[in-house]
Formats: structure tokens, C-alpha cells, sequence
């Protein structure tokens, strides 16, 4: 027994399992996308030429993209106020943000369906208001996916870039005040910045769990409004469809590695 | 106790050789002070000797066996370390247990027994139940001795122990080393950057240099006789200047670029050019004399002394006076030194 | 610092939190709301005060099943995550083999995969070398994506602890197994535990891998609480949905108590 046994032999169970029931899986779906009965790369094909599908592809994108946005956009100041406050306050803002993470999507789902739905409490809001018509709905709207992937990613925005703000010396702003920075210079030339790899690091997390989310788009979306996922998803369990739905996971795979790959490549380059 | 012999020990990481062929020997309950520079390879010797680092050639013996092949764990030594890596998850008395349970020294009584008298020779019986972090730097310094000791090893060995140490506190302990090898009569390695720690504890003092012994003696020797020019500077930190040596009217004479000439002890051999060490306490200052003129560049107010940074013949040379002895920056003042002092280094 | 915001800003930070915190957690009081409605329909606000649809829920032999399951799966996957991970990141951390950067890749990589994709993989796979899913083999699934977590904070507490304690440990004659056991292993214990924390909650709340491979005898509460949503949603599925949420603040608090939750959260 030397060292390097011992090493092997507890990294082992680990290796086993991740070989057996994740690399091999992921591996003979890929092998599947590409030799389905209809032959090979017919699955592809027929994604990629028709309309609807495209369509599907577009919305995913967009709608990831706006979400990813809205999640910085939040994400950030809250962040950066997290940082700035008294270690109570923070600690009960660490609490409202990791609550709604803690908690299943299922559930926070259905708490934006009672509250879009068309007696629901915002509609209601907008057309007491006079904002909106009588027939106004946010229930199967891109809108309804917007606001509720929203709140599901937004804790993994926030913490990510609370990571990186809270490594930052504090120090630093002080130094950019006494040199003449005003408050807003200050958080543009020095904390914005520093802050950069957090902001892209949450960003991909968002954008990759938003291009692949498939339960909040399906509840609040419904099935008219469809993203790849809840294509995906329908390819497996509605129409038994394997090639199809091993071809589109091979798709939002190429898709997400193609906004990670540059990602990992700098990281890597700048760590070692 | 134990005799422990190192032979012709060499070490290389990844074809830099850090250990250059070391031998030495090491008396049963002595005191050795492995001294050097940062990267001399004092602590890499240290971990072959305690069989965390393997050797690339060489054998190492502890009391007459040959232990060059065993780990660590098979030597029956122990180590104190920088960082004095307690466990912190255990009680102070936990850790100062931990070497007795991992070699199944005596029962619970007899090892309960040894903590608590272990713990009382570092004066710490009264904190057995705490935890490392709830512990001063001082004391948990104290606790990795008394694990050190605990299990009587053959071989104690430690590593810069005292490095992170305030200085008030440093000295402190080295008097309770003191003590402590007195009263256990362990054989001891004592790895340091410090001279005046090696010198103030040490039986014998192994000067190292870029992985070779570059002088081995006892303090008195190594302080009084520095066998090279890095030894000289090294302990005592002494000012080295090259000159060449004479034959004076009145004896040998060292005579410096810029012309000025020192007197030297009538039994100096040496001629030709050299260079010359003077010592930092040796050198005696004054406005008007007839010795070797330098120019004071700065003082340096050091509390007990002063500290005055010179030039002489182009060289910066220092040395420390009483604090009442006040030159300008600038002034000219003559230089006065005991011929016995001056060591001359054969170039 | 704080002192030297503008007051414009300082009040405007205090609405975007306040609005920040009600979009983060309005869906999670009305369904809080709804649970406690009278009403035979989903409303909110609630009309009037009853206890009814928890008294329904506790005695659903679909609710209860699929809580059953989703705790006996949630508990399989807690002790492998953190048996197998924590392992792995002490192999990871000891830097001793030779492909120790890959290895962490690799045991990372499972969180970069969306796990749309992973459970299609898994589904297809699955079925046809094992034949149908049971719920080991949903615990398994759910432990691939629970183990990056706990390698992570395995290694965060690792990478902390003093280097030196395994070489110290070895001087005082500790040998491979001593020194795993009595010196390693409660050096990760912090990080284990967070790990665990995560992994009862990644499978707890896991919804996409338990829709892939359900099957009749195989419904955890997301997925039961998921076909509810799609088909006929009632207040009991609120009721079901409030004790998930009370479950997670119980658990938040315990994170808090045994490890800090701002340390916890920076994980």
C-alpha cells in the first residue's frame, strides 16, 4: 500500500459511479442522436429544416438571454448591497435569497400561477389600476416564463457575484474616494470591474439553466408557448421519439458549450 | 536517547540538487543547531531525518540502525513544527495524547498520567481541557512541545519553533528549551535561521550553505572563528572588505582600496589580497584617532545602541556603538578595533 | 463607507431591496396563503381560515407515498454523496496522483451538464442495459448531481486545514488508516456536512431526473406536486407545498445553527 493506492482506491467509488451512470449515459445518447432508424443525422435534419422547431431554438435564445439580463441587472445591487450592510441585515438578506433557492421549483412555480393567473392578484392589480384591458392575461406568455425563471435564477446570480464582491478589499474603495471618485465613479472604475468575474460566472450559470429549465416554462408557458427543454421533454414522454430527443439534447448541449467553452478556456488560462 | 548519524546524505527535487553529500554526527543528548538561510536545505535535512522527505543517496542511522528505508511513522522520533500543527479538533491534553495512543504506549492511566506531566513541564496543566484555537500562539507553542516530549522519542527534532514567536515570548521559550533538554537529556536537531537563537541554545552549531556544511563547531567557536567569508557574515553579521596585506613597520598591515591601512595582529600569516571581517560590536568610534577614517552616512537610533552606517574606501560598513555617541551625518570619525578581532578570509 | 453614500441612492437601495425581496418571495407566501384558504378553489388572498386541505394532504395515500419515497431517496443520497465525494476530495486535496486536476474536473462536471440532458441520458441508458428504473437508481442520479457539492465544500474546508497535520500526525507514529480515520476525516466534517445539507436538498426538491425516470411505484413530491400543476391543481397541492417550504426553513436553520449560513452560502 503506498500513497498513490490509497488515493486511487478513495477517489474509486466516485470514478465508478460517475463512469457508470453519468459518462456512459451521456455518451450512448450521443452515439443515439446520430444513428437513429431514419439515418444518421436524420434527427438533426429535421430540426434544423423545420420552422417550428427553429422557432423553438430563436425563443430559447431570447428568452435566455432577457432573463440572464434581468438577473444581472437585479443581481448585482443586491449583491453589492449585501455586502455593504451590517453582518444581521445580511444575514436575513442571505435568507431571503437562499429560501426561494432551497425551495423546489415545482413549488415556487406554482405560487407565480396563482398569482398571474387571470383572476389572479397581478391582472387584477393592472386592470384595477386601469394599466391593461379586460382581457388582458399573463398566464402562457413569454412575460409569465420571464418573471418566474427570473425568480428562479436570481439567487444563483446574486451569489455568485456575492462570492467575488465579498473577496474584494474594502480598502479599495476607500482609496478611489480619497482620489476623487464619487460614489457611482467609485462602483464603475473600481467595484464593476473587480466584480466582472463573478457577473460572467452567474451570468453562464443563468443562461445555461435557463436555456435547459423546461418546469416553469411548461406551467407558466403552457404547451403553446414551447423552449427546447419542454420539447425536449414532450419528445421523450408524449411522442416516445429517442433519436429526436437525444438530437435536441445534443443541440442545447452544442448551444451551452459554445457560450462555456471560451468561458472555461480564460478561466483556465488565467489559473494556470 | 539516541546517537544519530547521517552519511553522506544527498537530495535532489527534480534534478536541483538541494543536499550536497552531508555527513555528521550526532552525539547522544546533544544539542544540534542546523543554521542557515532560507533554502540552504536546513529543513529538507531536518525531514530526512525524520523520514518525511527520502533521501537520493546516503543513509541516516538512529541509535547504531539503519532507518534510511523506514517512515516516518516507524522512527521513534518526534517533531515540532512551524506552524506547531495541532490537531484542532482534539483538547489540548487530546493532542498531547495522541503520539502515546497512535503507538499503544501504556494504558489510559499511564498515558493520562504522562499528558499531565508533560503538560506541567511547560506549565500548561491548567489548560488541558481546552481547544488549540482557544489558545495563544505562546501556548499552543507549548502544547506541540509537550506532544513533542510526551512519548520520550529518541530524537527530537524541531523545525524554526519559534519563529512565530514576538520576541519577548521567543526568548522565554529558549530558556525553557534550555531547561527542558537539561532535565530529559534529549537528543535534539534544531533547525533556525536565527544565530542568536543557535547560539544561545545549541551544544554544536552546523552552519549550512546552499545544501553544504559550511562550518561545524560549538557557538564559541562558530562566533569567534568563522572559518569563511559567509560564516563571518552570517553570524554576527559582520562587514566585509577586501584589501591586501603588507608588511608594516610595525607588523602587518590590511590596506584598503582607497589607501587607509589597519592595523593587524603581529601573528597574521596571511599576505597578499584578502578580505577582511569587522565585526559590527567590534568596532569602536571616535571623532579624533589615528585609525582608519570613514564617513558617517546615517545613524540608526536602536534604543540600548545606535546603530551608524559608514563608508570606507567605497564600502558601506556598520557598526554598533553606545547610544550617548553622537556623530553628524557626513562627519569623518576614526575607527579602532582590537587586532585580535579582525578576521582575515584568505580570498 | 457607508456614510459617503448619496441619501438619493441610500433610499433607493432600500425600495429596489424591498421590491427585490418581494419578488424573490411572493410566490412562496401565496402559497402559504392558499394552503390555509377555505376555499374550494385556488385564491389568493385567501377566503377565510381552515387547516382543511393539510388534514386532506395527511391522509392522501398519493401525497404520503410520494413523501415516503422522496425522504428514502433524499437519505440514500446523502450518505453516498457524502461517503463517496468526501473521499474523492481527500483524494483530490492529497495531490499524490498524477491526474489529480483532472479528477477534479471530472468530479465537477457533473454541475456544468444541464440535467435535462443528464436525465435523458440516464433514462435511455438505463432501460436498456438495467432494465426499469427503481428508486436506487433514481438515488444514484440524483447523487451524481449532489457530488460536485460536496467535493466543493469538502475541498474548501480541506484546503483551509493546516498541511501540515498529516506529517505531524505521521512523527507521532500514525499510520495510513490512523491518519485517514483520527486526523483527515474531522478535518473535513464542516465541509461534509454542508455537502450533506446540499445533497438532502438537491434530491429533496430534484424535480427533472425524478419526471425522466418515474414510473408507477417511483412519484416523489415534486413530481406528484408537478402532475397536480399540470392537470388539477387544488389547495391540497398548496397545503403539500408549505410543509416543503417549512421543511427548508427548518433545514436553513439548522445550516445557520451548525455552520453559518453566510459562510454556507458563499459555498
Amino acid at each position: 500500500m503506498n500513497d498513490r493506492m490509497e488515493n486511487l482506491l478513495l477517489a474509486l467509488p466516485g470514478l465508478l459511479l460517475l463512469v457508470l451512470a453519468f459518462f456512459l449515459p451521456i455518451g450512448q445518447m450521443l452515439v443515439l442522436s446520430v444513428t437513429g432508424p431514419e439515418g444518421p443525422l436524420a434527427p438533426f435534419v429535421r430540426f434544423l429544416s423545420d420552422p417550428y422547431y427553429l422557432g423553438i431554438l430563436w425563443r430559447t435564445v431570447r428568452l435566455s438571454l432577457l432573463i440572464t439580463l434581468i438577473c444581472g441587472a437585479i443581481g448585482f445591487p443586491l449583491a453589492y448591497i449585501m455586502t455593504k450592510v451590517g453582518p444581521r441585515l445580511r444575514l436575513w438578506l442571505v435568507v431571503m435569497v437562499i429560501l426561494p433557492l432551497m425551495t423546489s421549483v415545482v413549488v415556487r412555480t406554482f405560487g407565480w400561477m396563482v398569482l398571474l393567473s387571470r383572476s389572479g392578484l397581478i391582472p387584477e392589480m393592472l386592470r384595477d389600476m386601469g394599466l391593461v384591458g379586460r382581457n388582458f392575461a399573463l398566464m402562457q406568455t413569454e412575460t409569465a416564463i420571464v418573471i418566474g425563471m427570473v425568480q428562479v435564477l436570481l439567487p444563483f446570480m446574486a451569489l455568485s457575484i456575492l462570492g467575488v464582491l465579498t473577496r474584494i478589499d474594502g480598502r479599495l474603495e476607500e482609496a478611489a474616494r480619497t482620489m476623487g471618485c464619487s460614489f457611482l465613479q467609485t462602483i464603475r472604475t473600481v467595484v464593476l470591474p473587480l466584480a466582472l468575474p463573478g457577473i460572467v460566472a452567474g451570468s453562464l450559470l443563468c443562461f445555461t439553466l435557463s436555456a435547459s429549465a423546461f418546469i416553469t416554462p411548461n406551467l407558466l408557458g403552457g404547451t403553446r408557448i414551447q423552449v427546447l427543454a419542454a420539447s425536449i421533454y414532450k419528445s421523450v414522454t408524449a411522442t416516445p421519439d429517442w433519436p429526436f430527443a437525444a438530437a435536441q439534447a445534443v443541440i442545447l448541449f452544442a448551444g451551452i458549450a459554445l457560450v462555456l467553452v471560451p468561458y472555461i478556456k480564460m478561466t483556465g488560462a488565467r489559473n494556470g | 536517547m539516541a546517537n544519530v548519524r547521517l552519511t553522506s546524505i544527498q537530495k535532489s527535487f527534480a534534478k536541483t540538487a538541494v543536499l550536497h553529500s552531508i555527513s555528521l554526527d550526532i552525539a547522544s543528548g546533544e544539542f544540534i543547531s542546523l543554521l542557515g538561510a532560507s533554502g540552504c536545505g536546513k529543513t529538507t535535512l531536518l525531514r530526512i531525518v525524520a523520514g518525511l522527505e527520502s533521501v537520493t543517496a546516503g543513509a541516516v542511522e538512529i541509535d547504531g540502525r539503519d532507518v534510511t528505508g523506514l517512515p516516518p511513522e516507524k522512527r521513534d522520533i518526534a517533531m515540532m513544527f512551524q506552524s506547531y500543527a495541532l490537531l484542532p479538533h482534539l483538547s489540548v491534553a487530546e493532542n498531547v495524547r495522541f503520539p502515546l495512543r497512535m503507538r499503544g504506549i501504556g494504558n489510559r492511566e499511564e498515558q493520562a498520567e504522562r499528558v499531565k506531566a508533560a503538560l506541567e513541564t511547560v506549565q500548561l496543566g491548567h489548560l488541558s481541557e481546552r481547544k488549540p484555537r482557544q489558545l495563544s500562539g505562546g501556548q499552543q507553542q507549548r502544547v506541540a512541545l509537550a506532544r513533542a516530549i510526551v512519548s520520550k522519542p529518541k530524537v527530537l527534532l524541531l523545525d524554526e519553533p519559534l519563529s512565530n514567536l514576538d520576541a519577548r515570548l521567543r526568548e522565554d521559550m529558549q530558556v525553557e528549551l534550555i531547561e527542558i533538554h537539561q532535565r530529559l537529556g534529549l537528543t535534539t536537531i534544531f533547525v533556525t535561521h536565527d544565530q542568536e537563537e543557535a547560539l544561545s541554545l545549541s551544544d554544536r552549531i552546523v552552519l549550512l550553505n546552499a545544501g553544504r556544511v559550511e562550518q561545524e563547531g560549538t557557538p564559541a567557536q562558530i562566533y569567534s572563528q568563522p572559518a569563511t567569508g559567509f560564516a563571518s557574515n552570517f553570524i554576527g553579521s559582520a562587514n566585509l572588505l577586501p584589501a591586501e596585506i603588507f608588511e608594516g613597520p610595525d607588523g602587518p598591515v590590511a590596506r584598503f582600496a582607497d589607501g587607509q591601512a589597519l592595523a593587524l595582529a603581529r601573528t597574521e600569516t596571511a599576505r597578499g589580497a584578502v578580505t577582511v571581517a569587522l565585526r559590527q560590536e567590534d568596532l569602536s568610534l571616535s571623532a579624533e584617532g589615528n585609525g582608519p577614517r570613514a564617513k558617517v552616512r546615517t545613524r540608526v537610533f536602536l534604543g540600548a545602541r545606535n546603530r551608524y552606517v559608514m563608508s570606507l574606501a567605497g564600502q558601506p560598513l556598520r557598526a554598533l556603538t553606545a547610544n550617548d555617541l553622537d556623530f553628524a551625518d557626513g562627519q569623518e570619525v576614526s575607527l579602532a578595533i582590537d587586532p585580535a578581532r579582525v578576521r582575515i578570509i584568505r580570498d | 463607507m457607508v456614510k459617503s453614500v448619496p441619501a438619493w441612492l441610500r433610499i433607493l437601495s432600500v425600495v429596489f431591496v424591498a421590491l427585490t425581496a418581494l419578488i424573490l418571495l411572493a410566490p412562496l407566501i401565496v402559497v402559504v396563503g392558499v394552503s390555509v384558504s377555505e376555499s374550494q378553489f385556488i385564491a389568493f388572498p385567501p377566503n377565510g381560515l381552515s387547516l382543511r386541505w393539510y388534514s386532506q394532504v395527511l391522509s392522501s395515500n398519493a401525497y404520503l407515498g410520494a413523501g415516503w419515497i422522496s425522504i428514502q431517496i433524499a437519505l440514500m443520497v446523502t450518505g453516498f454523496a457524502t461517503l463517496i465525494g468526501g473521499a474523492a476530495a481527500i483524494a483530490i486535496h492529497r495531490r499524490q496522483l498524477p491526474f489529480s486536476d483532472v479528477l477534479a474536473t471530472v468530479f465537477l462536471s457533473p454541475l456544468v451538464l444541464p440535467t435535462i440532458i443528464y436525465a435523458i441520458g440516464m433514462l435511455m441508458f438505463w432501460s436498456s442495459a438495467f432494465g426499469p428504473v427503481s428508486p436506487v437508481t433514481l438515488a444514484l442520479s440524483h447523487t451524481i448531481i449532489a457530488l460536485p457539492y460536496v467535493v466543493r465544500t469538502t475541498l474548501a474546508v480541506l484546503a483551509e486545514s493546516n498541511p501540515y497535520l498529516e506529517e505531524a500526525a505521521r512523527t507521532m507514529g500514525a499510520n495510513r488508516l490512523q491518519r485517514l480515520w483520527f486526523v483527515v476525516v474531522p478535518q473535513c466534517i464542516p465541509g461534509l456536512a454542508a455537502g450533506a445539507f446540499f445533497a438532502f436538498n438537491i434530491s429533496f426538491d430534484e424535480a427533472v431526473l425524478s419526471l425522466f425516470l418515474r414510473g408507477p411505484t417511483l412519484t416523489t413530491l415534486p413530481v406528484q406536486i408537478y402532475g397536480q400543476l399540470e392537470f388539477s391543481p387544488d389547495p391540497s397541492v398548496a397545503a403539500v407545498s408549505t410543509i416543503m417550504i417549512a421543511l427548508t426553513i427548518v433545514l436553513i436553520f439548522v445550516i445557520d445553527r451548525m455552520l453559518g449560513l453566510t459562510k454556507f452560502a458563499s459555498a
